[in-house]
């Protein structure tokens, strides 16, 4: 394991009443990278980030960060030690602007109570949305909820962003600028790992690719070798049926 | 040993009209996330209700049964439309709120029209008893108990299979999804505060004829219904029937063993250690997604 | 006006002292009354920091009034001959003790409720706490316990009471400021808008729930202790009262749910329309507050503070033509 890695999952799996929705995944992150990790719907992408947030707790495998084992900790710790998320459902606090959305995000997480302000401009400057700071949250447009769920995340000073879909439903310009962003948040230093369906956005903006299939990591590498990978063109578009019914092409 | 059985048997009948008086809540609950604050007075309305009419008309109060929950029927969808969905729509603590006030209201309008004196309905055969293996059973709590039986089957079967119950369920589960696929969501809530209101005024009619009861009681009912509630678990008759014996024996051996006047510390030990065992009630959640 | 502004204190002790001059110039009648508005104030402000800042609304915040007032009384008891004030002290640190050792025992399970249920399920602690109070002969809740005078023999007890009261709501109300600005008030305000959100970010929510709990507990204990010395003599009934329960959540919903100022307003409105104006009519009181309960959640959810917010941005987007 190269010394640089910031989190390492070490076989874990995760079972729901017997169901495996994980099973036995094991990868290191490298600091200040942006990983992707792609793969079908109910391949367990989304649980993969419940498991590393402390959402949720794995069946079996360990789990550390930065060296530090955290599997089982509580959320808030986990947040505490350099976590962040971002939701693809933005989860604003509604009722506040945000200003204070952000400034919540900086008065915890790892960043205790020290130039919260700065921090917040800093983190709304960075997810490009400085000149929304004092409008109230509910007001805002998905694609601006986008932002600032990455904004009030960085603002925890996290030195790992876990983003779930940040382009999911946004159109071609918005995904261009949520695109930006995260360079922009990989290059302050923060390494970065996305879950996108997007594949453009992901051929764009990764430097390695995680795939999983059923809960199982089938490919791992840089964008281009991955997406020409078989077993992941057959994970997407299904195992051509070896015998098809008459009547139905493929 | 026969006290113990006399006990148990006594909690057992308790039981069966507690889950009677609580289902309706636990409907309520389940689908429409309300807590109703004024259930207690619905099931109060339905003694009183069955009191007027079986010393009007002279006939046994369980025959009163069909028209009480008529009214019910009506009442219920009514408030939930004109009322309590305008709260729903208004604030979060509103629903908890509006239902206090109205139970207020409607308390204080009882004490006017009955007076704050316990009251009782008296049917024809309220000193026969029987007597099975040295357990007495009393004719009143042994009709009382069918007839809980009975309704909250009837409740289940209503839900599992008519169209109605159906849509029901489908809404509770998600709302959403069968908004989209045409049920009118605000119909149907009121359709099942309707039910669970017409369900209410039934258990006062079995509460009259086994209990005294004032108009103060409410709050009682309520909280009963409430405790039954966590203890079985939202949503569901089956959940209701669970907690309510269970909330009756313990009720029963409490007030035979530890002393009258501690109803309420073992009802709610025994709810603090279950909701640390399981927080979503013995049955878990039966309609909606647990949060 | 900005609640977070430091120079709030100022106005808060410039607004108490104000009030102070009270019972120089009011009647008899309007002292008692300014009595229970103060009293009043006090508990919706301590009910505010766990119901308002973190969205844990209490229906049975009177255990604590009757937890400290039951706890102060059986203390002093012990302690016949000390001189009024430290008695007073004594009763207050035994009722605070006995609240912040009763409410961080419950706070374990009960947290763990949301909503509703967690409301309710303190109506329950309340009515369990009322009943070993009444029931065991230790705590002498049926037969009634005696507080001896504190008020100095040359004072009205009405005024003495009444700056007691003024003191201890402002003490309430300038502790719920410090916390309303503190990092831990941020947090409660995020675990009222969404737990899961909050504790994804580092807000460690089960302990701050926990605190809020127990110091709400603990300012609610000493008005309780407060209170029953100005009754001079309680029962279980004259302290775990459910109208008490029930006005808690009342006065923040008037006032304004989550606000600072929100409990205050509410609980001054609502004792002066329910012992000024509705105070001879005792047939109609049950209805008169459960039609008050209906219209204020029908015509003003967000309570006065919400009413004037409203008012004050629809004024706004008059002045401004739209763009």
């Amino acid at each position: 394991m190269s010394a640089a890695s910031i989190l390492r999952l070490e076989g874990v799996s995760k079972s729901f009443r017997g169901l495996r929705a994980i099973a036995e995944v094991s990868f290191a992150i490298e600091a200040g990278s942006i990983t992707s990790i792609i793969g079908p719907n109910g391949a367990g992408k989304s649980t993969l980030f419940n498991l590393v947030t402390g959402y949720l707790a794995p069946t079996a495998g360990e789990i550390s960060f930065k060296d530090r084992r955290i599997t089982g900790m509580a959320t808030n710790r986990i947040a505490e030690l350099g976590v962040a998320r971002a939701f693809q459902i933005a989860r604003p606090f509604r009722d506040l602007t945000v200003f204070e959305n952000v400034r919540i995000g900086a008065l915890f997480g790892k960043a205790g109570v020290r130039d919260v302000e700065v921090t917040v401009r800093r983190s709304l400057q960075l997810a490009a949305i400085a000149h929304l700071a004092e409008q109230p949250a509910n007001t805002l447009t998905v694609g601006q909820l986008r932002h600032l769920e990455v904004a009030r995340a960085i603002a925890t000073r996290a030195d790992l962003l876990l983003a779930d879909e940040p382009c999911a439903g946004l159109n071609p310009t918005e995904t261009a600028a949520m695109i930006d962003v995260l360079r922009l948040i990989r290059d302050s230093g923060v390494t970065v790992v996305l879950v996108e369906h997007d594949m453009p956005s992901v051929m764009e903006v990764s430097d390695r690719v995680l795939v999983l299939d059923a809960g199982a990591l089938i490919a791992d590498g840089p964008p281009h070798l991955v997406a020409s990978n078989p077993q992941v063109i057959a994970a997407y578009l299904g195992t051509p049926d070896p015998s098809p019914l008459p009547g139905h092409s493929p | 040993m026969n006290l113990v059985v006399q006990t148990l048997v006594d909690g057992l009948v308790l039981g069966g009209i507690y889950a009677l008086a609580a289902v309706g809540f636990s409907l309520i609950f389940g689908v429409l996330h309300v807590i109703n604050l004024s259930h207690g007075i619905l099931v109060l309305i339905g003694a009183y209700l069955a009191l007027v009419c079986s010393q009007a008309v002279g006939v046994d109060p369980l025959l009163t049964m069909p028209i009480v929950m008529a009214v019910l029927f009506v009442a219920g969808y009514a408030y939930q439309r004109l009322l309590i969905q305008r709260a729903v729509d208004r604030s979060p603590f509103g629903s908890m709120l509006l239902t206090f006030g109205v139970a207020l209201m409607l308390q204080n309008i009882m004490i006017w029209v009955f007076s704050p004196d316990m009251k009782n309905i008296t049917p024809s055969y309220a000193f026969a008893s029987f007597r099975i293996a040295g357990v007495t059973f009393d004719a009143v709590r042994v009709s009382a108990l069918a007839a809980s039986l009975v309704l909250l089957s009837c409740l289940a079967l209503l839900l599992k299979f008519s169209p109605l119950g159906r849509v029901i369920r489908a809404t509770a589960q998600q709302t959403l999804a069968a908004q989209l696929c045409g049920v009118n969501v605000r119909h149907v809530y009121a359709l099942t505060f309707a039910v669970s209101a017409a369900f209410a005024g039934a258990a006062g009619i079995v509460i009259g004829i086994i209990l005294p009861f004032s108009p103060a009681d409410e709050s009682l009912w309520t909280l009963n219904a409430f405790v039954v509630v966590v203890l079985g678990g939202v949503g569901s008759p089956a959940g209701a029937l669970l907690g309510g014996l269970l909330l009756g024996v313990v009720n029963t051996l409490t007030a035979q063993y530890v002393g009258p006047s501690f109803p309420n510390v073992t009802m709610f030990l025994l709810l603090v250690l279950l909701l640390l065992v399981r927080p979503n009630g013995l049955l878990g959640n039966a309609f909606s997604a647990s949060r | 006006m900005n609640t977070s502004s430091a120079r709030l204190p100022l106005l808060i002790l410039g607004g108490a002292l104000l009030l102070a001059l009270g019972p120089l110039v009011l009647p008899p009648f309007y002292v008692r009354v300014g009595q229970l508005m103060l009293y009043s104030a006090g508990l919706g402000v301590a009910w505010a920091i766990l119901g308002g800042f973190a969205g844990y609304g209490s229906f049975g915040h009177a255990a604590f009034i009757g937890v400290g007032a039951f706890t102060a009384g059986l203390v002093e008891n012990q302690f016949p001959t000390l001189a009024p004030a430290l008695l007073l002290l004594l009763g207050l640190a035994a009722g605070a003790g006995a609240c912040a050792v009763i409410s961080a025992l419950v706070a374990y399970p009960i947290l763990r409720l949301r909503g509703t249920f967690f409301a309710i399920a303190m109506l329950g602690v309340c009515h369990v706490c009322a009943e070993v109070n009444n029931n065991v002969d230790f705590f002498q809740g049926s037969m009634g316990i005696n507080f001896a005078p504190i008020a100095p023999a040359s004072m009205d007890p009405a005024v003495f009471f009444y700056w007691l009261y003024l003191a201890a709501s402002t003490i309430v109300l300038l502790i719920a400021w410090a916390i309303w600005r503190s990092r831990f008030g941020a947090g409660l305000l995020s675990i009222r808008e969404d737990e899961d959100t909050a504790r994804m970010l580092g807000v460690p929510t089960e302990r701050y729930k926990r605190q809020a709990f127990v110091i709400s507990a603990v300012l609610t204990g000493l008005l309780g202790v407060i209170y029953a010395h100005a009754l001079g003599y309680i029962t279980t009934d004259s302290v775990y009262r459910d109208d008490t329960n029930l006005s808690l959540i009342v006065f923040s919903l008037l006032g304004g749910m989550g606000t600072l100022f929100g409990p205050v307003i509410g609980a001054f409105l609502l004792v002066f329309v329910t012992q000024v104006i509705l105070g001879r009519l005792l047939d109609f009181h049950l209805f008169a507050t459960g039609l008050l309960l209906v219209l204020l959640v029908l015509m003003a959810p967000g309570g006065v503070i919400g009413l004037v917010r409203g008012w004050r941005l629809r004024r706004r987007s008059e002045m401004v033509p739209a763009e």
